[in-house]
């Protein structure tokens, strides 16, 4: 791959436009299936293995990627199994996520808030390797398939699901697919923004788009787009103010929210007619 | 009449809404004939829409069998829905919903077109049909939530008909239509209906809609049948009712 031999920033331009792809198109599904809250325990789930990996000494990014699997499936099959709202259990395992980090985090003091533990946290750029845009190159090319080959049933799954299931859709499998892969992608995200803000990268540029947008099609380009705009003027950002790069994404990519919401025709007509 | 083959069967049927106590349907027992048209009337939670989710899978009765086809709801749901036509009671979305009249419509024959497979021409043409029919088509790109009440209704009874289906359960279809559409709708669906040789049930609270082609009227109190009739045999008994 061409990037192989990128220096850190050549690294760190080409994650943020991978990172924004991918977070930028799951946002979407997260956002229309109402995921939001699965969203954000399966991004401390992330956390919460990557301090567990840190602490055991081993790769962060497998521990990582298998609690977030893990925080998938429970929120996924098995809370369906057991008849629980999605409220309930995510509700249940967001603080058990925190907890369990700063058990791991705590188990081994010699480590501290070292600058292991910080990526972690607040993720850092400069930390991604290769092998990371590989995984990232790959997984954009798995998501985007898989998008592609699945889009009618996630169409109608986004639109309504009870609706879905009536047209005789099976519409369990489809949001199983859509927990796991938000899972794989917040994992492969953690190095950008860490554990804490991962969350904002999935849920601002989709929300932005919806701002604007009146075509689910032309969401699901737009979101990315935005997704991989933001990143890269997070990024520049971060570079001329001499801040933390996730920080910064974070903070661009709520401006633009913001801004959007400010100028959104889409809720300016909406408030003209609720007036009427 | 009396020699077509039973399309829709419910035997014994109770059903409870998941953390209600109360059963919505009590031991009720239905057989529908393919191409009847029925209409199910009764008062306000009398279970006239537990009846129709109950009919397509969509709640699981804890006692009881449904039937459709010949073939067992629960085991075959999925395959039988890709084959019923289903409008939900005051499905009206959000202003800002982001989804165009057509591909509304369209997604209702995604169940027959089939996992992975990508709709069709002739899935688009269905649908462009069906809109026709009710005199919609101008709408086709336009977003959802930019349409009005009774507008949205049409796209959902729309979404219903491009189905091309052998089962229509409507849940008052007509309850946000304009008065001049409340005459004409019922009418142009009487007549798909028998054109197309369906077999549909109607829950509506407007019993002046029913139309006089119609097979039965059944009336529905406490989630039980209480009545279940030629509509110009019993009108006052349905007044009291609705």
């Amino acid at each position: 791959m061409i990037w192989l031999g990128l220096d850190i920033m050549g690294k760190a331009f080409v994650s943020c436009i991978l990172i924004g792809i991918l977070t930028g198109l799951m946002g979407v599904f997260v956002v229309r299936m109402r995921l939001s809250a699965i969203g954000y325990s399966m991004s401390h789930g992330a956390f919460a293995g990557a301090a567990l990996g840190v602490a055991a000494s081993t790769n962060p990014l497998m521990t990582a990627m298998l609690f977030a699997s893990l925080v998938a499936f429970i929120i996924g099959p098995l809370a369906d199994k057991a008849r629980l709202h999605p409220d309930t259990i995510t509700s249940i395992i967001f603080p058990l996520n925190m907890a369990l980090a700063f058990i791991f985090l705590t188990l081994t003091p010699e480590i501290g808030l070292t600058s292991q533990v910080a990526n972690v946290l607040w993720g850092s750029i400069i930390s991604i390797t290769n092998n990371d845009l590989v995984y990232m190159t790959t997984l954009c090319a798995l998501t985007l398939s898989i998008i592609y080959f699945t889009w009618k049933e996630l169409f109608a799954i986004m639109y309504n699901r009870k609706l879905a299931e009536a047209d005789g859709v099976n519409t369990k499998p489809f949001i199983y697919l859509i927990i796991l892969l938000s899972g794989v992608v917040i994992t492969l995200s953690l190095k950008l923004v860490g554990g804490l803000l991962i969350y904002a990268l999935l849920f601002n540029p989709a929300s932005t788009a919806l701002q604007f947008l009146e075509d689910m099609r032309k969401i699901i380009i737009a979101s990315p787009l935005i997704g991989v705009a933001t990143n890269l003027l997070g990024l520049t950002a971060s570079l001329y103010l001499d801040l933390p790069v996730g920080s910064c994404i974070v903070v661009v990519s709520t401006i633009v929210f913001a801004f959007s919401v400010l100028v959104s025709p889409k809720r300016r007509r909406s408030m003209t007619e609720e007036s009427r | 009449m009396n020699n077509r083959n039973v399309m829709i069967r419910l035997e014994n049927v109770s059903t409870v809404y998941e953390g209600e106590r109360m059963a919505a349907l009590r031991s009720l027992s239905l057989s529908v004939k393919e191409k009847e048209l029925v209409y199910i009337v009764g008062p306000n939670a009398s279970g006239k829409t537990t009846l129709l989710e109950t009919i397509n899978g969509l709640l699981k009765p804890y006692k009881g069998s449904v039937t459709v086809s010949g073939l067992n709801m629960m085991t075959h749901g999925r395959r039988l829905r890709a084959e019923i036509g289903y409008i939900p009671q005051d499905f009206i979305v959000e202003p800002g919903e982001p989804y165009l009249a057509l591909d509304v419509v369209v997604m209702g024959r995604y169940g027959k077109i089939g996992v992975l497979n990508k709709t069709s021409e002739r899935d688009r043409e269905k649908a462009h049909d069906a809109m026709k029919l009710l005199g919609i088509d101008d709408l086709s790109h336009r977003p959802m939530g930019k349409l009005s009440g009774g507008q949205q209704q049409k796209v959902m009874i729309a979404r219903a008909l491009a189905k091309e289906p052998r089962i229509l359960l409507m849940d008052e279809p007509f309850s946000n239509l304009d008065p001049e559409s409340k005459t004409r709708i019922p009418l142009i669906i009487a007549e798909t209906h028998e054109k197309k040789g369906l077999t549909t049930i109607i829950v509506t609270h407007e019993t002046h809609r029913i139309v006089k082609t119609c097979s039965r009227v059944i009336l529905l109190d406490d989630g039980r049948i209480v009545a279940d009739r030629n509509p110009e045999e019993d009108q006052q008994t349905l007044g009291t009712y609705t």
